[in-house]
């Protein structure tokens, strides 16, 4: 078991990690340990930012919030609710996924794994919703990057290349993110009893009227019946499309979409308001795979690929729900099935995508790559990036790659 | 600026003739009248000419190219179309310009996906128009669209009007090819939402050339929102102005755009446009918003009541498009009506908070008269990106060193303010001077850290962003003088 140290201002972070840089002693960085996610790394010593905790700055009317990293995701979002703003990425809740009970984390952990939620292909990702941050980079320097304002091109925008780095390039202690105004109305139109090609034209036949839709998900049967709402028919495929706004706007904009879709009429349906917003937490909290024991893949693709995707694995053991219009899917494979793993790494590849592993079980984390990078150039990039935050590579070794 | 190489300089013959090995030999200028287009960007008050302009014609020849000058040492500065407005594609005298104006092609228009695949030099105004046929629109509208280039806007993740609600370059790029200064070719990101790794794409954009040459891009276009209105506000202070502004957002508002005028600019630019702007108020508010039909009514009856407690004294909605952009036309006239009225304007791009407006203005005011120089502003309210327009005459001496002054103490004034140096222009070789107002050493030196792992030898476009350290100093300009500006033809915001 690692040494573990909980810090909890900024000046002693540093210290520490200066201390372990002269040292060259490796450091595992954790939140809140919401999401075990990445390779394992083997670390004398734990770094944990819990209680680098505490709103620093909220204003509504700017509409930013500045944090500490370890400040739990779930506070803000209690805070923003009160002035009836969010996140609009909806940071989804990992904490289902690897243990079945919400936790979200915290701020820092959110922005080093950079994952949203089903709003993403309409209002961005976490990375497009960082402001600044201040971290400790490997050498123990404080350094910052970016502010509170949203129209800055002041030098390099580091605090892209933070967010998704997972701990390896620095320790975070500050953040400030973008919120936005909640949306007053939600609601879903649903089709039941379509594959996944129809739904995935439906999709795109939307996303090409200005109806504005902000969610569009597709639940193949055998997923569809872990829902229990009750408007919602779960006895066969679910596609779903969500539009948010002035209640008025999202009545008439259902409206357009149900004319547009009126071939399907027959199984078309809607869910209101407090329904849908349930639909769409649980399908970001990705709920459907509750606790689950098996492999948990993030794959990416281009829309047009993923029904090929897909077909190609439709008589193999894949349990799988497609978010954010198509781009994405969430898939579940067992826990020994190397070979199918492979399989779809390779044809992920082939159809210009990537995959990333969510989580596995630990032998594999050591082991298997859970990134699919196979540029050899953005490998060594990366490296050299690495380097110029963290030469000795001591804060979070081999999380992203093996070396990184 | 960095040394000049005088080796290289002495061998420019023979590097020119290497050159010619790479790309048709048409392509290479250096003769002292071809290279003189080349001699500066849109911040016309820096000029120098180039050792040689090369326009190669794909992505194999810039590889080449920049091999060729990483392994010989030479400076390479990128260029696109040279609208920007922080001398970022100004040559070095001991450079090779680098040219993408070939790379003109629109390569892929792929509305399902809904994106565009294009080559860097294609402007930003032509994606629009190469999918408005089918109700399509690639967001991002910097003033200069007709003229900059998608390359240019993504190395300095440009923003427009709309960048409050549809976000600027960054938010709507998806992927690129870059070349690295040795060479490497590379992709980041892609026709897909997400890459994995660190966020090479997001670093890139706005990284002003200095980490490779962008070849190709791929950026997301949006359907037009079904209807666009306008309200046109005066009120008697700037600061009920900036509280409506406030009030907007914190209603739960997102408009397409706001902008607010001050009364100098109100003026100048109805003698110059006369665009019928209310000339009884203080400030006047642009507010759009768009959506569907019902969505805009709505919207526009709840800013109407917001104006009102804020002590709006003039308010117009727009009944068609043609009054919108009427509403608009004065506010886009404002640059050219300020160089009418003054021989020389300085234009700064700093961002505050929006809640500092009318601080930050009292303090313009206040140095106004400190330094002797009138001025007049606008400003993105939304985003909170302020450009004051500082008036001065270069034939009177000391003016230009005075105005100079005035403009750096704005931008000192936005940093302490919780703002920052630049909104929208960039640092380029304007600003590079005041990086340290708001990055302290470790900082920079993280950022030349990030230079190094893409371009070790600092051979792209060097100089320009980051200030040798220790020698911070004053800066802070875009000279306009006899409203004899590059680009004259083209509004800005
Ligand atoms: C004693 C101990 C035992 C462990 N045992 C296991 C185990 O058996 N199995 C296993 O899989 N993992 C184990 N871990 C690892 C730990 O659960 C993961 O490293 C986890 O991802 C840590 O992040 P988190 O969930 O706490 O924080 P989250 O907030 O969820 O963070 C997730 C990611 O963000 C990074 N991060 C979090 N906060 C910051 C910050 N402020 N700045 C920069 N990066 C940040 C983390 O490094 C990580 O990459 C163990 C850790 C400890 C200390
Ligand atoms: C009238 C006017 C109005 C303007 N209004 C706005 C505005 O509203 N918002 C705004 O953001 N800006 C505005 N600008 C500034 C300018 O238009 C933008 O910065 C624009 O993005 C520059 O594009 P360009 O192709 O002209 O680039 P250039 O001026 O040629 O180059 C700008 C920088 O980008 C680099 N570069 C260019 N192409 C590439 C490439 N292919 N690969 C790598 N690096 C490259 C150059 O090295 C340089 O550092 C305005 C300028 C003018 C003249």
């Amino acid at each position: 078991m690692p040494e573990i140290y909980s810090l909890s201002s900024e000046h002693e972070v540093a210290d520490f990690i200066k201390n372990c840089n002269s040292e060259e002693v490796p450091i595992e960085i954790t939140g809140h340990n919401s999401k075990s996610i990445g390779r394992l790394i083997q670390c004398s010593k734990s770094l944990h930012l819990k209680n680098l905790s505490g709103i620093i700055e909220y204003f509504p009317e700017e509409l930013y919030i500045k944090v500490k990293a370890g400040t739990p995701l779930a506070l803000v979002e209690i805070e923003l609710d009160k002035k009836n703003q969010e996140l609009s990425f909806e940071p989804p809740d990992m904490g289902f996924l690897y243990t079945g009970q919400s936790n979200k984390g915290s701020v820092g952990g959110a922005v080093a794994c950079n994952l949203s939620g089903s709003r993403r292909f309409r209002a961005g990702a976490l990375r497009d919703h960082i402001l600044g941050f201040r971290g400790i980079n490997g050498k123990g320097e404080i350094v910052k990057s970016g502010g509170t304002v949203v129209k800055n091109v002041t030098g390099y925008d580091v605090s892209k290349l933070i967010t998704g780095s997972y701990g390896t390039l620095v320790a975070l202690t500050e953040i400030v993110l973008k919120v936005q105004p909640k949306n007053e109305e939600s609601q879903t139109l649903l089709v039941n009893n379509i594959n996944l090609k129809k739904a995935l034209n439906i999709f795109s036949k939307s996303m090409q009227t200005s109806v504005e839709i902000s969610g569009a998900c597709f639940y193949p049967a055998k997923m569809s019946k872990f829902f229990k709402l009750n408007d919602l028919d779960t006895t066969t495929s679910i596609t779903a499309i969500r539009l948010e706004g002035p209640k008025i706007s999202v009545v008439e904009r259902i409206n357009t979409l149900k004319k547009l879709f009126d071939e399907y009429k027959k199984t078309i349906s809607v869910l209101e308001n407090y329904q849908s917003r349930i639909f769409w937490k649980n399908t970001t909290d990705l709920q459907f795979f509750n606790n689950s024991k098996n492999i948990v893949a993030k794959i990416i693709l281009p829309p047009v690929n993923t029904d090929q995707f897909i077909n190609k694995f439709e008589n193999e053991e894949l349990k799988y729900v497609i978010d954010w219009a198509g781009n994405l899917i969430w898939a579940e494979i067992p826990e020994n099935d190397s070979v199918l793993l492979r399989q779809l790494r390779t044809e992920v590849t082939k159809l210009a995508g990537h995959m990333t592993i969510i989580k596995a079980p630990n032998h594999m984390r050591i082991k298997e790559d859970f990134l699919t990078t196979v540029d050899e150039n953005i490998k060594v990039l990366s490296l050299k990036i690495k380097e110029s935050f963290d030469p000795k590579k001591i804060l979070n070794p081999g999380k992203m790659y093996s070396g990184i | 600026m960095p040394k000049i190489d005088q080796s290289v300089l002495n061998d420019k013959e023979s590097i020119v003739r290497d050159l010619k090995k790479f790309t048709n030999s048409i392509n290479i200028i250096s003769d002292p009248e071809g290279i003189t287009p080349y001699e500066t960007d849109a911040l016309s008050a820096y000029k120098q000419k180039p050792m040689a302009v090369v326009l190669p014609e794909n992505t194999a020849e810039v590889s080449d190219i920049l091999k060729y000058c990483h392994k010989n040492n030479i400076k390479v500065v990128p260029r696109g179309s040279g609208t920007g407005l922080s001398g970022g594609a100004l040559p070095l005298a001991d450079c090779v310009l680098l040219g993408l104006s070939k790379f003109n092609k629109i390569l892929e228009i792929d509305f399902e996906n809904r994106c565009v695949v294009t080559q860097p030099g294609v402007t930003n105004l032509s994606l629009t128009k190469a999918v408005e046929h089918n109700g399509f629109y690639y967001a991002p509208d910097p003033s200069s669209q007709i003229a900059c280039s998608i390359g240019g806007n993504i190395a300095e993740n440009s923003g427009g009007v709309h960048s409050l609600k549809y976000g600027t370059t960054t938010n709507n790029v998806l992927g690129v090819e870059i070349v690295l200064m040795d060479g490497t070719i590379m992709r980041f990101g892609g026709k897909k939402l997400e890459s994995e790794g660190y966020d090479l794409l997001g670093l890139i954009t706005g990284s002003e050339g200095l980490l490779g040459v962008l070849t190709e891009v791929t950026v997301k276009i949006l359907k037009k929102p079904q209807s666009v209105k306008a309200l046109l506000l005066g009120f008697q202070s700037v600061e009920d102005s900036g509280q409506c502004v406030s009030d907007i957002i914190s209603g739960g508002i997102i408009p397409a755009g706001m902008e607010i005028m001050d009364k100098p600019l109100i003026k100048a630019t109805d003698n110059y446009a006369k665009a019928g702007y209310p000339k009884d108020v203080e400030a006047i508010l642009i507010v759009e918003l768009d959506g569907t039909e019902s969505e805009v009514n709505i919207l526009i009856k709840r800013v109407e009541e917001i104006a009102k407690k804020n002590k709006s004294t003039y308010l117009r909605i727009s009944k068609n498009d043609e009054e919108r952009l009427r509403f608009w036309l004065g506010r886009k006239a404002a640059f050219p009506a300020i160089g009418d009225m003054s021989p020389d304007y300085l234009c700064m791009d700093g961002t505050i908070p929006r809640k500092k407006l009318a601080e930050v203005l009292k303090e313009i005011t206040k140095l106004s008269q400190k330094h002797g120089l009138r001025v007049a502003n606008c400003f993105h309210a939304g985003d909170g990106n302020l450009h004051p327009l500082i008036m001065f005459d270069s034939n009177v001496k000391s003016e230009l060193k005075r105005a100079e002054k005035f403009g750096a103490d704005i931008l000192k004034y936005c940093v302490k303010v919780g703002g920052v140096l630049t909104g929208e222009h960039g640092v380029g070789i304007e600003k590079r001077d005041l990086m340290c107002e708001m990055f302290n050493d470790e900082d920079i030196q993280q950022q030349l850290n990030i230079k190094q792992a893409f371009d070790e030898k600092s051979l792209l476009n060097p100089g320009k962003v980051y200030p040798i350290l220790h020698r911070c100093a004053e800066g802070g300009k875009m000279h306009v003088h006899k409203g004899d500006t590059k680009f004259k033809d083209i509004p800005r915001f």
